[in-house]
């Protein structure tokens, strides 16, 4: 029999029966939709939590810690591994720092680091150039924000009560000082965690501003010296950090597996995402097993249709064989009719899940958030339901799967039928 | 053109470990020639239904053999009998076993679908045999618009429509009325004749087993010879 006849023939049995086989291809969409918007939450929240961690400007960095400063031998080293641009010595000084400008003061945290080192480097910069001299500072986007005069921080203190008392918070984002701080000078008093006392008062100058922070949550007020302010200052109590900076993310694990073999306290951000990446695998699979059931159950719709279908043609299928239909054509037949529910159950289900998806990521930030009386959540970048084409080919492969299997029997007893018997039958 | 020589069937009836044989056919022995129409004959129960089941490959005999056209096909499996039936043979029932859900054109062309022939080959062959049956006007009919005759002749026309060698008929017109068996009858008799094929007839009744060039009798199994044509219709 020619393909596109046994086509025709399984259309017009599943015409005929067309309440019948609605009823089974929803029951199979549902069970597929479910498959696949259950798994696409598993998705949706790796996408969300690997793009933190990849929007994270430190991605290609290596953090390594040292008892002491890093020996010029281990830097050499480091150095001289394939795809590591640059090593990064920074300290960052014990106590921070009070700054004092004009009425207004702030305390921040303080960092001095190789400015040598830092201007190979891509620019960390918004405005303004890297200090020359240990009078030079840079400061954080939020420098200007964190010095405050006594009306401002009356102001904030006010603001924070009428937070409180409306169950939220205030991040004093609207005071501190507007104007622009480029190359205007500032005093800066070093605090000494073991004396408890300021140092002496000493005027720096601000000639570079760093950019603002990737995540908009996240407020930086520090200032970064050049390590040249240990000649000034040799008293300083610091804690030496060093970060490594690689090539391209691919080449952050190589350069870590090798650091790490050679007993070097190294750590990446990248770590985190294999981690991360593991985790969703065992949880994505988790999710995919609860929504096979769902499947299944679908699937006795299936075998119950299938069945009743062979029942009913027990005659026409005793016609077929006595003229001549082999049994392998009967099972054909009967197969690809289920295997067209399967199709069809899975085609809207891919369709239905895709709109379940749109829609979940439109409405829930707004739901989640009512419903938290939080923070407007629309506004941050989170995905709560992801359909990648491998969770479509997975679904849509068990969805298949199972449903061939649940009309194979039915397809099996069809070709069993014996012909004297159907032929028997009234019509 | 079909031989069978010492065909035994047996029936097991009753309940399981309290079965009683029953011999169905008892060393048969028969030959027909092509061209030719060959009746049996006999009572309800008498095995000739059995016969023709078992030519047909519907179901396996016990011994013997069954040659048609120098093949052996008694021990054909399911699916080697399936695929001589197509090539061989042609059916025609008493209760006509049309398909309901397809017109009297999709009946007629159903075993040429099966052997695979192409849409406009079918359409050719299928129009071509409506006008010899004289059914041309019911083409885009359902089986339930027919009268009995009428559908009598699609099942005729479906059993010929790949150029069979030889027709089995059962009981062709046990559901007809007199006037109706007989233009059905002729309709055999004209196809015998113009298209020379062979019919092997099972009925019931004598007078229908009249039009074959030689009868057959079925009684408990055995199967005797007992006459030639002497009836034209």
């Amino acid at each position: 029999m020619l393909f596109k006849d046994q086509l025709q023939f399984v259309f017009q049995h599943m015409k005929k029966n067309k309440l019948r086989v609605t009823m089974t291809v929803l029951a199979a969409m549902i069970g597929c939709a479910f498959l696949i918007v259950l798994a696409s939450i598993g998705f949706g929240i790796q996408q969300t939590l690997k793009n933190e961690i990849l929007n994270d400007e430190d991605i290609t960095q290596i953090e390594l810690w040292n008892d002491g400063t890093l020996s010029s031998k281990d830097q050499k080293f480091i150095e001289g591994i394939d795809h590591v641009k640059v090593v990064l010595n920074r300290a960052e000084i014990s106590g921070g720092v009070k700054s004092i400008f004009e009425d207004r003061e702030g305390e921040s945290n303080a960092l001095m680091v190789d400015m040598g080192a830092q201007k190979e480097l891509p620019s960390n910069l918004s405005e303004g150039r890297l200090p020359k001299k240990s009078s030079e500072i840079v400061v954080g986007y939020h420098y200007a924000q964190n010095l405050l005069n006594e009306a401002d921080q009356a102001e904030i203190e006010r603001k924070s009560k009428e937070a409180d008392a409306a169950g939220t918070y205030y991040d004093g984002s609207e005071e501190g000082f507007k104007g622009d701080l480029l190359n205007k000078q500032v005093t800066l008093q070093f605090y000494d965690e073991e004396t408890t006392e300021y140092s002496e008062p000493a005027t720096f100058t601000i000639v570079g501003i760093l950019k603002q922070p990737s995540y908009e949550w996240a407020v930086d007020s520090k200032v970064l010296f050049s390590d040249s302010l240990l000649e000034v200052y040799p008293n300083l109590v610091t804690s030496p950090s060093s970060k490594i900076y690689v090539d391209s993310i691919e080449n952050v694990m190589p350069v870590l597996d090798l650091l790490k073999e050679q007993n070097y306290q190294v750590y990446s951000q990248v770590e985190q995402l294999d981690e991360l990446d593991m985790f969703f695998l065992i949880f994505k699979i988790g999710l995919i097993f609860i929504g096979t059931i769902a499947i299944l159950i679908a699937s006795i719709g299936i075998f119950n249709t299938m069945t009743m279908a062979v029942t009913e043609r027990t005659r026409e299928i005793g016609v077929l064989k006595a003229i001549g239909a082999s049994p392998s054509l009967i099972q054909r037949l009967f197969l690809m009719e289920s295997s067209f529910i399967g199709v069809l159950g899975t085609g809207l289900a891919i369709i239905v899940s895709y709109g379940i998806s749109f829609a979940a990521n439109a409405v829930l930030p707004y739901v989640v958030s009512f419903a938290l009386s939080d923070e407007d959540l629309s506004s941050y970048d989170i995905t709560f339901s992801l359909i990648p084409w491998s969770l479509v080919v997975i679904a849509g492969g068990i969805s298949l799967i199972v449903a061939i299997i649940s009309g194979w029997r039915p397809a099996r007893n069809a070709t069993k039928i014996e012909v004297i018997q159907a032929l028997r039958q009234e019509l | 053109m079909i031989t069978v020589n010492s065909l035994k069937h047996t029936f097991l009836i009753g309940k399981k470990g309290n079965e009683k044989k029953i011999e169905v056919l008892k060393d048969i022995d028969f030959h027909i020639e092509r061209g030719e129409i060959v009746s049996v004959v006999g009572k309800s129960g008498s095995g000739k239904s059995t016969l023709l089941q078992t030519i047909a490959g519907f179901m396996k005999p016990d011994s013997g053999s069954i040659m048609v056209n120098n093949t052996e096909i008694a021990k054909y499996n399911e699916k080697q009998s399936a695929a001589f039936r197509l090539d061989n043979f042609g059916f025609i029932f008493q209760n006509f076993q049309l398909l309901p859900a397809q017109t009297v054109f999709e009946n007629i062309e159903l075993p040429l679908k099966l052997k695979g022939v192409s849409r406009g080959i079918r359409k050719k062959k299928v129009t071509e045999l409506l006008q010899k049956v004289g059914l041309t006007e019911v083409a885009d009919h359902y089986p339930n618009e027919l009268s009995g005759g009428q559908q009598q002749r699609v099942s005729i026309a479906r059993a010929m429509i790949t150029n069979p060698p030889i027709i089995l008929a059962d009981e062709p017109t046990g559901s007809l009325d007199s006037q109706t068996e007989k233009e059905i009858l002729a309709l055999i008799q004209k196809l015998n004749k113009e298209e020379n094929l062979t019919f092997v007839i099972i009925t019931h009744d004598e007078e229908v087993a009249l039009i074959a060039n030689r009868q057959f009798r079925m009684t408990d199994g055995v199967l005797v010879r007992v006459g030639g044509m002497t009836h034209a219709f």
